[in-house]
């Protein structure tokens, strides 16, 4: 239990006690190898099926039966040449990019406004479109996947990328409009009044003035955005229909469904298109945690 | 003076203040999330109700049936085993990650060594896509070279060896692992975020009082996180109710033999293999009143136990 005597890696220091061995009894210390135990077996069984998949991406068809639990005795890189060509990736990710990009941007030009104008502005009716936003939210798209079709249907949006970003950014509006008025609420009007005294228009106002200083808040919408439509199935499989404008999470279902003895090929595709967003999210894991946080617990 | 909206009056609304005032460019502002909210939202929501009430293959003419959708929907065995199904879902993996995930908040609460990495480590699986998860536990469950069987063997316990997907009586449990396993970091960190909250002076007088590790549980951490608790259960029923499909999908779609169908593939089989979309869009909106409910049920609770969230 070396390891303990080091001060605890936290920086948020709010709940961490400081804590050294020497404070530690016996008791403390079997404690806290219980807690070690427990948080290694979370580990183990959250990260080993992820390495797992990396092993198996690396080894050939024959290894993976004789070695089904260590890591590859060679690397096979030919797996992902062939994963990426198979799958059709270049194509597929091309797709994920173009929906995902085009429909956070709709979303974040569609719902600042929007935010701004209910939570800042005085005008008849601002307490039923936030009435409406809050109602909508309790109605998930998922339930109106048939007629939502025939909708895209008859605007001939079906197999059309930009058409199912508009579809994106319109069921990812009513809480993006919520999580943003809650943002424009606490800025203080003092602000926006100086503002106004020297003649500048609410539009110039909300560019110049306040959206940076919500950023937080439009960085939490293309989080919480991002991870949704990168990662969605339901709402693609359903307007999507056409092999060659299919998004990544689409394009390993076909090929999974196609080839299903290539196992190796299929571990590569699968940490292709797993391992970026893993990075990311490493990369940015405080502000990710910290953003989904905020919004959950007040205060 | 103060151009904040607490003290805006509704009263404002004759036309030439309407354009006056703010009304004008807050028309602006909004217009373009009310025409995307219009087409995307609202229009589906009400066609659909309309489209539940006709019989429509969605090319033929439509023709008027009433309630007959919803009738018919009383009496198909398959449905009712799907909601059947759906329920058992939703309850299982509402109590599974609400006790895991609290649980797990405990644990990543102490002071260790290590305690960013556990975080992020357990929330990895969250950034993970449906899809993702669900082919990577189709391997797991791999009854030749899968994890599940050979960490069995491992242990010795090969007894246990079964096709985890492909056994009537365990695929809807099988699966309801999976859902938990991707989203358990997701509550967790939830959790995490109120247990900071509570003042550590509650639990150092309740120490001094004699207070131990358990009573301080019960009656400190546990009264506290009831808000918390809220939260995740209203976050986990809907999720659990709409969110399923892609993992039934990629899991069993639905098998073997309507064992593990949910309401939303028996919807979209309906739909896409069948041409039924009226009765599709009656299961929709059949869900949608489910789903409504049992959350306006949830919301109402909160607010009789006085919870501010």
């Amino acid at each position: 239990m070396s390891a303990a005597a080091n001060p605890p890696l936290s920086r948020d220091g709010s709940a961490a006690h400081r804590f050294s061995v020497h404070r530690l009894g016996a008791r403390g210390i079997l404690e806290l190898a219980g807690i070690y135990a427990a948080l290694v077996l979370v580990l183990l069984e959250t990260l080993y099926p992820l390495l797992w998949v990396l092993f198996g991406s690396l080894k050939t068809k024959q290894e993976m039966l004789s070695n089904i639990w260590g890591p590859p005795s060679s690397l096979v890189f030919q797996n992902y040449v062939d994963a990426w060509r198979i799958a059709g990736m270049g194509s597929r990710i091309v797709s994920s990019v173009f929906v995902t990009g085009s429909a956070l941007i709709i979303l974040v030009a569609v719902a600042t406004p929007c935010a701004y104008a209910v939570a800042r502005l005085r005008f008849p009716g601002r307490g039923l479109v936030l009435a409406v936003a809050v109602a909508a939210m309790l109605v998930p798209p998922q339930v109106m996947a048939i007629p939502l079709f025939m909708v895209a249907r008859d605007l001939g949006l079906i197999n059309n990328r930009l058409g199912i970003a508009f579809v994106y950014a319109a069921t990812s509006l009513p809480l993006s409009v919520f999580i943003l008025r809650s943002f424009f609420v606490t800025l203080p009007a003092d602000l926006e009044d100086a503002a106004r005294v020297d003649g500048a228009s609410r539009l110039a106002i909300l560019i110049h003035i306040m959206l940076p200083l919500i950023r937080p808040g439009v960085a939490l919408i293309l989080i919480f955005g991002f991870i949704e439509i990168w990662n969605d199935f339901f709402l693609a499989f359903l307007l999507l229909r056409d092999p060659s404008v299919q998004t990544i999470p689409l394009g390993l279902v076909s090929f999974f469904q196609q080839y299903d003895s290539l196992w190796t090929l299929y571990f590569a595709a699968l940490t292709i298109t797993t391992l970026p967003v893993i990075i990311v999210f490493i990369a940015m894991q405080r502000q990710f945690i910290a953003g989904l946080t905020a919004g959950a617990v007040k205060g | 003076m103060s151009t904040r909206p607490q003290g805006a009056a509704p009263s404002a609304s004759r036309f030439g203040r309407f354009v006056s005032g703010d009304g004008a460019v807050a028309f602006v502002m909004i217009l373009p999330a009310a025409i995307l909210f219009c087409l995307f939202y609202l229009w589906p929501f009400v066609n659909g109700f309309w489209l539940s009430l006709h019989n429509w293959d969605g090319f033929s003419d439509p023709s008027w049936a009433g309630f007959s959708n919803y009738q018919r929907l009383a009496h198909d065995r398959i449905f009712l085993a799907a909601l059947r199904n759906n329920l058992i879902f939703v309850l299982a993996v509402v109590v599974l990650k609400n006790v895991l995930g609290l649980g797990l908040a405990l644990l990543l609460n102490r002071a260790l060594v290590g305690r960013t990495f556990f975080r992020a480590a357990a929330f990895i699986p969250v950034t993970m896509s449906f899809v993702a998860v669900g082919l990577l536990w189709s391997w797991i469950y791999n009854p030749v070279f899968g994890l599940l069987n050979g960490a069995l063997d491992l242990f010795g316990l090969g007894g246990l060896k079964r096709s985890w997907l492909g056994d009537a009586d365990i695929a809807l449990y099988s699966i309801i692992v999976v859902d938990v396993w991707k989203w358990l970091g997701f509550h967790a960190v939830i959790y995490l975020a109120g247990l900071q909250t509570i003042p550590a002076e509650l639990y150092e007088s309740a120490t001094m009082d004699g207070a131990g590790p358990v009573q301080r549980f019960w009656h400190i951490t546990l009264p506290m996180m009831m808000p918390i608790v809220f939260i995740n259960t209203i976050l986990g029923l809907s999720g659990a109710f709409v969110r399923n499909f892609d993992i039934v999908y990629v899991l069993t779609k639905g098998g073997p033999n309507h064992a593990t169908e949910v309401v939303l593939t028996y919807m979209m089989s309906k739909a896409f293999q069948d041409g039924a979309m009226s009765y599709a869009a009656a299961i929709g909106y059949v869900l949608f009143l489910i789903v409504g409910l049992a959350s306006v049920a949830l919301l109402a609770l909160m607010r009789r136990q006085r919870l501010e969230v």
